[in-house]
């Protein structure tokens, strides 16, 4: 049917709304190619069975994507006079319950995500129906909180094959609407009112454009939508073609009308099949109902739109260069003025806008330019559709007014980070874009905000970065991009970025120094600033933001050849090894376990890791993130399997046979004298590398038994005190000479030392509680967990009374709890200001905290200690807080509510942080940092006072037990090379030969469990809770391993390292 | 199993095609789209490229041109399966070089970590594996297409299954 | 009628005629502006990036050899900032290809190795790619040595615009950017070369050349090419 009127155009709204919305069922399945990607095709199949079998009379009908990706296959049921639900993750196997649901009258809800009572669809509102309340509202729930659909308004809602699907919403109306104004300067003034900018990426007003472009006289003019949406990582183009076709073409024609233009072109990227069938579709409907070709909705008007595939040229997103390549030539550009409205495809005036500029046309028409001006900021006006993806739970297509700070889409909609990491940064706006790190996601997102950052909007990417992704990386990533997208025509562009490629896989690959990054810092602004077009002005912008923000991680790669990110691949063995801040060669002794060689497998972890029992009851693991055997079912238990290496040894007549092995492998006596101050796990490695590499080392201790916080802070039932000593024993038959009693200040001066020894190393850690700042908080029965746990172990525990309360969230706060439950405190309950996820404590001695009995309680924070006449405590004040904004990590900070929690208690733990002591370190001349760590340079650990080096606690504030050891290992390198004058650490960490394979599909089964006491068992007594694997469990669990370290699959059985 | 034969798209073949097109602004690209879409082996023939070129008064430079600076097009022939591993943004940061790297070792090919856009055939022309900048599927990354089906949340091990497995049913279809 | 336009120059007021480009005022005011892939008589394409100015109230530089003259435009065409993004484009160039002056027939007339003495090129920066192409020695009167290529497209505009021939192209894209003939083929093959040697005239290196020169042998007429093309024009 041709349109040539209003009342047809009504007609035919008429009649689609009443068999949408009054006559029956109608079941829609999100069917964009995301859709289809996760099984949107077989659940529409398994619904369409369904229906038939069941006889029930239903409208099923595909439809566009509603946006959140992370979530689908969606799909919504709408019954008459109901509110329209949407229902997500839905399978094959969910079928016959919808369907049987809906034959009953009822709409189903297991799978509910949200439901829609009115849609404004901007062009006309729907109602479907009050009622579901117990489903939130669609924009109640997190990814939807804050959005506004204006491009969107239809996706996902209509089906994108029917054109009287878009009229019944309304669409068309528009066009209708502005054929019968007078002349195109109105519309053109509509668009300007709005401030409408464009949005492929440089934001210009599209007005202006306009204007241009209906001054220039021409038989022939064409409007060009740019569909050619290259940005990888981001999609926002395809979906809008894909669930909404119709609202491009109208807002083509509005255009076309409004600059007196006659054809038109969509230059449509090849990778989106769907999307040009659609597009497609949408034409050929669109011409037959005469909403296209001659004389349009009655009136003088022609236009025609023809669809044009690209054949994967990014350069092609450039003006000059679509046009080149709709000409049929290589996409080139070339140098302008002039412009495409002057002179543009053949000559004729042209002009260009992207697809998500169009879709806002018809909007802009219906509501008013003034209307749209009020969405957004008064520069940035309107909303912009990202493609949040990357690193957050949440992942999908998010309509946002511009101007909405960056961390409400981060972490509000996107929901933070799926797996529990630090997120790092933003890229925004695609290779020609920039990475916005998180201390800035405060910003506003919009054209000038980013712009100021060195970032852009583009077309809307927004990929989220965790701490796995390694920043130089992603800009070589985008420079390899945009190098090979370079059309070659200009030297800037084409010899520049090869360039900045080269010098960037240098460092990826640890062969650069820092001159090459002084080089890179040089081409990049000549690069920007002689090259024709915007790919090369642009390129250099993922490099210079990297920079900029991360300079430190280039440092990391030149400098200390690491990528703690795990991602350059020369830089490491393997992801485990890489994770462990140790950089402990996982793979080799799970093989070399494996292989049944135990004593190749101690020496190598004893070489690795000098206090390998220890660490192997309570490390943090953070290997366990990182091990690839995870995506298959369950990360591979290394630190179980290297304590089993190390009790095995000390049980059996292994010991002496691994002592004397690394008698053998230590050096020569170098005639070099090394003091050590503090026997911590950081003094303690320290004092073992620096005594392998030949150094005479003594450590001083102020207390009376070595292992610091090892000794000292972590409960008996964690670390038994045997187990530490004996490795401490090795550690002395090393030759390292031990003197206890003696403090830094106080008899011991840094003076003498360094006049008697060549270096002198600093560890002496966190020992200054950090205050909680509430009232009450100094009487006698308010304890510091340090204190606390130290009292304990020192064998004169404290009386804990009935009822303990612990305020804190960290590993302190849990095992001062766990302490007083074996105390025999009745209750023990924490209290933490945030909310689970949100606690630093390792999540295992939570659980197992929680079945001791102890209870977890979220969102209170300290506010007074309840005490009697006689100063005993008799209860805590805490302040209930909320969830506020989000800070800098990502987490949100609490905020104080008015209302107050009494929790009645004999005994108050602070668990809420530790700090080093700045006086002795003041009054030594150490200069010392605001938080009172000591000052060093990273890459030597050196202080001021040139012979003096600090390292674990003191200089990284608290940590966990193989971070700060980390940091011994790391001075004790960089304190040999200095008095040695070469780096000869690696030479100490000898090189086992063994089997290189890697297994073609997984082995060893299910992840093997350690064995460990019950609750019930373990609760009244410190002994060992945690106790390990046997002999068998720990095989199987090495040969879990899927053998990262082996780069090069060898053929033949038995090839070797 | 052999290579399969170089058969030239007839001219009748590559006549229709031109005709279907007749409009001259994005003739050239639609034209030899469709016409690699059309060969068997997806790709474009020397012999078709000069038919083409005579047909429209084009000058063989430039349609050599044209087909070497699109990715899209290809020069040689493909296997008869084509794996394609989006190297968009999203599956880079979720690990698509591992992805790349893992196939190329399981087909025998090199890594050419130099390029965005390039491809290995194995020598029996059953399989190519090729890099895509973006199939815009970023939610589910890393995504990967086998023979144009969208496989999302990828990893090595899966990817080097499903890879065996259709060289297993390869090997079972022919033995049939 | 073209009207007579005012600009300035780095500080001097010239006149200068409507549908000027800077790079012509220039010239022919004596104001040494480097080019590369400019010559004149061919269509200009601003590819090169040697011959770009500041002008004031543009934030961009602009490539002279293209753009037009508009009235009041306040040129400059030296600036430290100019003259170091010229030098490093120059070294590049040099860099990409082989570019050895003591086996090259063109030596001592060469426009690019003119260009590293204007601009005081004496070292590079950057890593020599040493490329090694396959010299063309298939035509009966021309050798190309791609390893000489500075991708002007000075020979592919010469073919096409004056000679109609439509031979050259190139071939790829980004950094594997490579002049062909034809389908790729040897140039002794080509169906289309018209052996004029325009393309040889117009390459400002020794990738094109006429055989059986030896080292430093070979001079080019200057301007033949734009005689050629201005006679053309007139023949319209």
């Amino acid at each position: 049917m041709i349109i040539r009127d209003l009342d047809t155009l009504n007609d035919i709204r008429q009649t689609r709304l009443n068999r949408l919305l009054r006559s029956r069922p109608r079941i829609g399945v999100g069917m964009g190619t995301c859709g289809v990607g996760n099984g949107a095709q077989t659940v529409y199949d398994a619904l369409a069975e369904a229906l038939v079998e069941k006889g029930l009379d239903a409208d099923l009908e595909p439809v566009g994507c509603f946006g959140f990706c992370a979530v689908e296959p969606l799909v919504n049921v709408y019954l008459p006079g109901r509110p329209l639900v949407i229902l997500a993750e839905v399978t094959p196997e969910d079928v016959p319950h919808i369907v049987d649901e809906i034959a009953d009258g009822r709409v189903p809800t297991t799978k509910a995500l949200c439901r829609i009572e009115e849609w404004d669809h901007l062009t006309g509102e729907v109602r479907f129906g009050r009622g579901l309340s117990e489903i939130p509202l669609w924009n109640e729930i997190p990814f939807f909180q804050g959005q506004q659909k204006i491009v969107l308004r239809n996706c996902g809602l209509i089906n994108p094959e029917r054109l009287d699907d878009y009229i019944a919403v309304g669409g068309y109306f528009p066009l209708y609407q502005a054929l019968h104004k007078p002349g195109g300067d109105q519309i053109i003034e509509e668009i300007n009112k709005a401030n409408l900018r464009g949005r492929g990426g440089a934001g210009y007003p599209t007005g202006v454009k306009w204007n241009l472009m209906r001054k220039a006289k021409a038989d022939t003019k064409y409007m060009i939508c740019n569909a050619d949406e290259g940005d990888p990582g981001a999609y926002m183009n395809r979906n809008e073609i894909e669930s909404d076709p119709h609202m491009l073409l109208e807002g083509m024609l509005i255009g076309a009308y409004a600059t007196e233009s006659n054809k038109g072109i969509v230059y449509l990227r090849a990778e989106y099949p769907l999307a040009v069938q659609r597009l497609e579709k949408a034409v050929q409907d669109a011409r037959e109902a005469g909403l296209l070709g001659e004389r349009i909705l009655g009136t003088s008007f022609s236009f025609d739109v023809e669809l044009v595939e690209g054949a994967g040229a990014f350069v092609c997103g450039e003006e000059t260069s679509m046009i080149a390549s709709l000409e049929g030539r290589a996409g080139r550009p070339r140098p302008r003025p002039p412009f495409p409205a002057q002179s543009g495809l053949w000559g004729y005036p042209t002009n260009i806008n992207n697809v998500e500029t169009w879709c806002n046309v018809p909007v802009i028409v219906s509501r008013g330019g003034a209307w749209f001006a009020g969405v957004g900021t008064p520069n940035s006006t309107g909303t912009k559709v990202f493609s949040l993806v990357g690193k957050v739970k949440n992942t999908g297509l998010v309509e946002m007014p511009l101007g909405a700070p960056l961390k409400n889409i981060v972490y509000g909609i996107g929901g933070g980070s799926p797996a529990a990491k630090r997120i790092k940064a933003v890229q925004t706006g695609g290779p020609s874009g920039g990475c916005i790190p998180a201390k800035h996601f405060d910003t506003s997102v919009d054209y000038e905000s980013l712009g100021a950052l060195g970032a852009i909007m583009g077309s809307g990417g927004m990929v989220v970065m965790d701490e796995d992704n390694c920043m130089v990386d992603v800009a070589r990533y985008f420079l390899e991009f945009t190098h090979s997208e370079s059309c070659g025509k200009c030297i800037p562009c084409r010899v520049g970025l090869d360039e900045a490629v080269r010098i960037l896989r240098k460092i990826c690959d640890g062969e650069a120094d820092m001159a090459d990054v002084d080089k890179l810092e040089e081409l990049a602004p000549m690069i920007r600033d002689a090259s024709l077009c915007g790919l090369g002005q642009t390129a250099p912008n993922p490099v210079l933001t990297t920079l900029r923000y991360f300079r430190e991680e280039y440092e990391e790669h030149i400098r200390a050849r690491r990528c703690y990110a795990g991602v350059c691949e020369k830089l490491y063995l393997s992801p485990c090894e890489n994770s462990c801040p140790l950089n402990m060669r996982i793979p080799a002794f799970l093989e070399l376990l494996k292989e049944d060689r135990l004593e190749d497998a101690a020496e190598m972890v004893w070489l690795d890791n000098p206090l390998p029992a220890s660490t192997g009851r309570i490390c943090q693991h953070p290997c366990e993130s990182q091990c690839r055997r995870g995506d298959e079912d369950a990360p591979v238990n290394m630190r179980e399997v290297h304590r089993y290496i190390a009790d095995t040894v000390f049980d059996g007549p292994l010991m002496e046979r691994v002592r004397a092995r690394l008698l053998e492998d230590r050096f020569e006596a170098t005639g070099k004298r090394v003091a050590v101050i503090g026997a911590g796990p950081s003094g303690l490695s320290a004092a073992f590398y620096l005594a392998m590499l030949g150094h005479e080392v003594i450590v001083y201790e102020e207390r009376d038994e070595p292992g610091g916080m090892l000794r000292y802070c972590l409960p008996e039932y964690r670390l038994p005190k045997d187990v530490l000593r004996a490795e401490i024993d090795v550690l002395e038959s090393l030759g390292i000479r031990f003197e206890y009693g003696q403090t830094l200040g106080a008899g011991l001066s840094l003076d003498s030392l360094e006049q008697d020894c060549d270096t002198v190393f600093l560890a002496t850690g966190t020992w200054n509680e950090t205050r909680a700042g509430c009232t009450g908080e100094d009487a006698p029965d308010v304890w510091h967990a340090i204190t606390f746990l130290e009292q304990v172990a020192l064998g004169a525990p404290p009386s804990v009374g009935e009822r303990v309360v612990v305020v804190g969230g960290g590993n302190a706060a849990v095992d001062s709890a766990r302490t007083a439950v074996r105390l025999g405190a009745k209750s023990v309950t924490i209290v933490y200001r945030r909310e689970r996820s949100d606690m630093p404590a390792i999540a295992e001695e939570v659980y197992d905290a929680e079945a001791e009995g102890v209870e977890v309680r979220f969102f209170l924070s300290p506010q007074r200690v309840v005490t009697d006449n006689d100063g005993h405590v008799k209860g805590i004040e805490l302040r209930k807080t909320v969830p506020g904004e989000f800070d800098a990590s990502g987490r949100r900070t609490p905020v104080s509510t008015d209302e107050i929690l009494k929790l009645p208690c004999d005994l108050v733990i602070m668990a809420v942080g530790e700090k080093p002591d700045p006086d002795p370190l003041r009054r030594a001349g150490i200069h010392v940092r605001d938080n009172y760590t000591a000052k060093v340079d990273w890459m030597t650990y050196k202080t001021n006072r040139p012979r003096v080096h600090a390292g674990g606690d003191l200089v990284t504030g608290a940590s966990n037990v193989s971070a700060t050891m980390a940091t011994g290992k790391a001075a004790a390198r960089a304190i040999d090379r200095i008095l040695m004058g070469e780096d000869r650490l690696d030479r100490v960490l000898k090189v086992f030969t063994y089997e290189n394979r890697v297994p073609l599909e997984p082995e060893g089964g299910d992840r093997q469990v350690a064995r460990h006491r019950a609750p019930d068992d373990r609760k009244n007594n410190f002994e060992e809770v945690m106790l390990g694997y046997g002999a068998e469990a720990a095989i199987l669990e090495s040969r879990r391993c899927l053998r990262c370290d082996v780069k090069e699959q060898c053929a033949v059985k038995g090839g070797t390292s | 199993m052999s290579v399969r034969e170089e058969a030239p798209l007839s001219a009748e073949q590559v006549d229709e095609v031109i005709e279907r097109f007749p409009g001259r602004t994005g003739d050239v690209l639609r034209i030899l789209e469709t016409l690699q879409e059309m060969h068997p082996l997806k790709y474009l023939p020397e012999a078709t490229l000069k038919y083409v070129a005579e047909r429209k008064g084009l000058a063989l430079s430039n349609v050599f041109s044209v087909v070497t600076f699109y990715s899209f097009f290809n020069l040689n022939p493909q296997g008869r399966h084509t794996i394609m591993v989006c190297r968009g943004t999203a599956c880079h940061t979720r690990g698509s070089k591992l992805l790349l790297d893992g196939l190329m070792s399981e087909s025998g090919g090199s890594a050419n970590g130099d390029d965005a856009s390039s491809s290995f055939t194995t020598p029996d022309h059953e399989l190519t594996v090729r890099t895509v900048a973006c199939f815009g599927q970023c939610a589910l990354a890393p995504v990967v297409s086998v023979d144009e089906d969208i496989h999302g949340h990828m990893s090595d091990l899966k990817l080097k299954r499903m890879v065996r497995g259709i060289v297993k049913r390869e090997a079972k279809d022919d033995n049939s | 009628m073209s009207n007579e336009i005012n600009i300035t120059i780095n500080g001097r007021e010239l006149k200068a005629r409507e549908q000027q480009t800077i790079l012509g005022v220039a010239r022919s005011n004596d104001i040494y502006i480097p080019t590369l892939c400019f010559l004149k008589g061919l269509s200009g394409v601003g590819a090169c990036r040697l011959c770009l100015v500041e002008i004031e109230g543009v934030p961009r530089l602009l490539p002279a050899c293209v753009t037009k003259v508009t009235e009041g435009m306040v040129v400059t065409t030296e600036s430290p900032k100019l003259k170091e993004y010229r030098r490093m484009i120059l070294e590049l160039l040099l860099a990409e290809r082989n570019h050895v002056c003591a086996f090259c027939v063109v030596s001592g007339n060469c426009e690019l190795q003119d260009l590293a003495q204007q601009l005081g090129v004496t070292y590079v920066r950057y890593p020599y790619r040493f490329p090694k192409y396959k010299v063309d020695a298939t035509h009966d009167r021309f050798l190309y040595d791609p390893n000489r290529c500075v991708l002007c497209t000075r020979c592919m505009r010469a073919c096409e615009e004056v000679e109609g021939a439509r031979t050259w192209n190139v071939r790829g894209r980004g950094i594997r950017s490579f002049m062909i003939t034809d389908l790729n083929q040897d140039w002794g093959d080509s169906p289309t070369c018209t052996t004029c040697g325009k393309c040889v005239e117009a390459c400002p290196t020794g990738a094109l050349a006429v055989k059986g020169r030896a080292t430093g042998e070979m001079k080019r007429k200057k301007n033949v090419l734009s005689q050629l093309s201005s006679m053309r024009d007139r023949g319209r």
